[in-house]
């Protein structure tokens, strides 16, 4: 590929990145004209002290005294709705998002109606609802990897319909995103690590999907080099400052990645996944990505196996031969994870059956899986897999990724040509 | 130069594309109603669409079907009265029994529930002469959603399924992301349901 034939890119968040990123804050919203912000977080990080590392970046400039910290892990319409009614009441001007992919999407949703009226998100689903410029929203990250401050979709789920749902607009970007590796610092192992394989499943899927094009694939390219890079360290010695930084950046890079060339099949699934059984996003695609990348490898091999370079290095990717190099990218990310488990002391799970809940129960039953193929026709990532995907599709990638065994490429339903992005 | 001798620029009305796409989308039409009678999986993919629901496949912007000047020369069939004055376009209902219905092209007093609007001629025909496969559209920007995005996607499947049961294999692997193989679909049931669906498509 030089150029596909059109393309469409849009990245018109203002980011500020450092060691004390923070303390901007204060004059950047007074330039958006915003002075009463409501913060929107989770319980988590406020326990974590997270709120309060914020508050004394910007003490004595903005108080921060308006706070909903109510966003579950699963953010659904009816918080979003919530958040909307506390910053009417609040008479807030603008909400800064403190937390993770749901935080960030529920300030979102929660700016979407707070902006443009009404009671519910439902009215603004789906592509372009939102037709006009939203109060100011700054995003501070407390996970790398969500790349959720770039992305111009919020998706919330509706509990009733058991559906996550898209709401795409350029007007939903944030303004400014803040990475500032204090907010990760006690971000913990495991944690670190599927946020980080999530950044890697964005940057990976940008880079082979439909819709990609130049300026994304050079944001992919360098995220996916910087979590390689980055990541062992981190989960080696978590006080490595610049390494968090690293991967803080590397999250927000993927994310302006796949914002414009969008995600496949590791997606759809992973959000599907998410809507039945609850898992976190991150651990789904960790788990997923290898067989996205099996799956769709007869249709974009070439492409995949450029992903060799910035994933283990100029050495290994010379020494490959071109056809075994999508074959090698697949063999390292699964590496990648494996290293990750056992770092992890087995808490970054590998495949399906290892997801257990606090008590030890297995999140994902054998018997879920048809649900989860059947489920997987609603949800708008299929669309940008290059392979067509089908619940038949979904139910040999859920039965391989369940078991842990590669994806046997033999049973992968072949009928098109080479993609020709 | 006399500016007031300048020649008005008029566009183009592309009145050979306009048909054509005006005929595609009419048999597209009528093909899902009478694929949602005949086979199975279309039957299943529209059962995910709710009772009650209107669907409009259209091409933006409304009323642009130059064609009141044409209109005693072409067949009885394009001359449709919603053609006339609402543009080209093409509605299909589920009513509460769950039958789907093809309702011409005439929106007037008709709810869209899911408004699938091709954003000009150019792009309706890149989708409708299948230059471009109905993935790549999507990713193009060819057209935009307004409505729920997951029974856009469902129309998407069915779209694709009644691709391969209307065109011969050569044109419709241009249309569709993967030609089924005959494990997913057997030749018998394609080509029976393809005649079945021609010949109800232009006699009912």
């Amino acid at each position: 590929m030089l150029l596909p034939g059109f393309y469409d890119f849009c990245c018109r968040v203002r980011i500020v990145s450092g060691q004390n990123a923070l303390e901007k804050i204060p004059a950047m919203l007074k330039k958006m004209k915003a002075h009463t912000p409501l913060i929107v977080t989770d319980k988590g990080v406020v326990g974590a002290g997270l709120v309060d590392v914020v508050r004394a970046a910007v003490a004595g400039e903005l108080k921060l005294s308006n706070v909903y910290d109510n966003v579950p892990v699963d953010s659904d319409y009816k918080i979003v709705d919530e958040a909307a009614k506390i910053y009417r009441q609040k008479n807030c001007d603008s909400i800064i998002a403190i937390g993770g992919g749901s935080v960030i999407d529920t300030a979102k949703g929660a700016n979407i109606v707070a902006s443009l009226g009404g009671d519910t998100l439902l009215d603004y689903e789906g592509f372009s609802a939102v037709k006009r410029k939203l109060n100011p929203l700054v995003v501070i990250p407390t996970t790398a990897g969500t790349g959720s401050e770039m992305t111009l979709v919020a998706v919330i789920a509706d509990p009733d319909r058991k559906i996550k749902m898209l709401f795409v607009s350029y007007f939903v970007l944030p303004d400014l995103a803040v990475l500032d590796p204090r907010m990760t610092k006690t971000l913990p192992d495991f944690l670190t690590a599927s946020t980080a394989m999530d950044a890697m499943t964005h940057a990976c899927e940008a880079y082979y999907c439909l819709e990609k094009n130049p300026l994304s694939d050079s944001f992919a390219l360098r995220a996916i080099r910087i979590v390689s890079e980055n990541l062992l360290k981190v989960i080696k010695n978590p006080a490595d400052m610049e390494g968090r930084l690293a991967l803080a950046n590397a999250s927000t890079m993927a994310g302006a990645s796949f914002s414009n060339s969008m995600v496949g099949l590791v997606h759809n699934l992973g959000h599907t996944i998410g809507a039945i059984c609850h898992v976190p996003h991150g651990t789904a695609m960790s788990i997923l990505l290898p067989y996205g990348l099996e799956y769709n490898m007869h249709r974009c091999g070439e492409v995949i196996g450029e992903i060799l370079l910035p994933l283990a290095g100029s050495e290994v990717y010379a020494k490959t031969k071109k056809e075994e190099r999508p074959g090698k990218v697949v063999e390292f990310i699964r590496k990648m994870n494996n290293y990750l488990h056992e770092a992890t002391g087995g808490r970054h799970p590998r495949y399906l059956k290892e997801i257990v809940d606090k008590n030890g129960a297995q999140v994902v039953t054998e018997s879920l899986l048809p649900a989860i193929a059947e489920a997987t026709m609603q949800d708008g990532a299929r669309m940008a897999n290059p392979e067509e995907f089908l619940p038949p599709d979904a139910m040999l990638v859920l039965e391989h990724a369940w078991e842990g065994k590669p994806l046997d490429l033999g049973k992968v339903n072949k009928g098109g040509k080479k993609i020709k992005y | 130069m006399n500016i007031n001798k300048y020649p008005q620029i008029r566009p183009g009305k592309k009145l050979s594309k306009r048909v054509y796409v005006a005929i595609m989308l009419w048999t597209v039409g009528k093909a899902i109603q009478v694929a949602a009678k005949v086979d199975k999986e279309v039957k299943e993919e529209l059962a995910r669409l709710p009772n009650n629901f209107t669907l409009r496949m259209m091409v933006a912007p409304e009323k642009a079907f130059p064609l009141f000047f044409y209109a005693k020369t072409l067949p009885a069939f394009v001359v449709d009265k919603g053609l006339l004055f609402y543009g080209i376009q093409m509605l299909l209902h589920k009513d509460k029994e769950g039958k789907i219905k093809y309702l011409g092209a005439d929106p007037k007093g008709k709810k869209v529930d899911l408004n699938i609007v091709f954003k000009n001629i150019e792009a309706a025909w890149l989708v409708l002469s299948f230059q471009e496969s109905t993935a790549t559209a999507y990713m193009h920007d060819r057209f935009v959603v307004e409505g729920d995005l997951v029974h856009s996607l469902t129309f998407v499947r069915v779209l694709d399924i009644v691709e391969v049961f209307l065109l011969p294999k050569i044109i419709a692997k241009l249309a569709v992301k993967r030609y089924p193989k005959w494990s997913e679909m057997s030749p018998l049931r394609k080509f029976v349901k393809r005649v079945v669906i021609y010949i109800r498509a232009y006699t009912f």
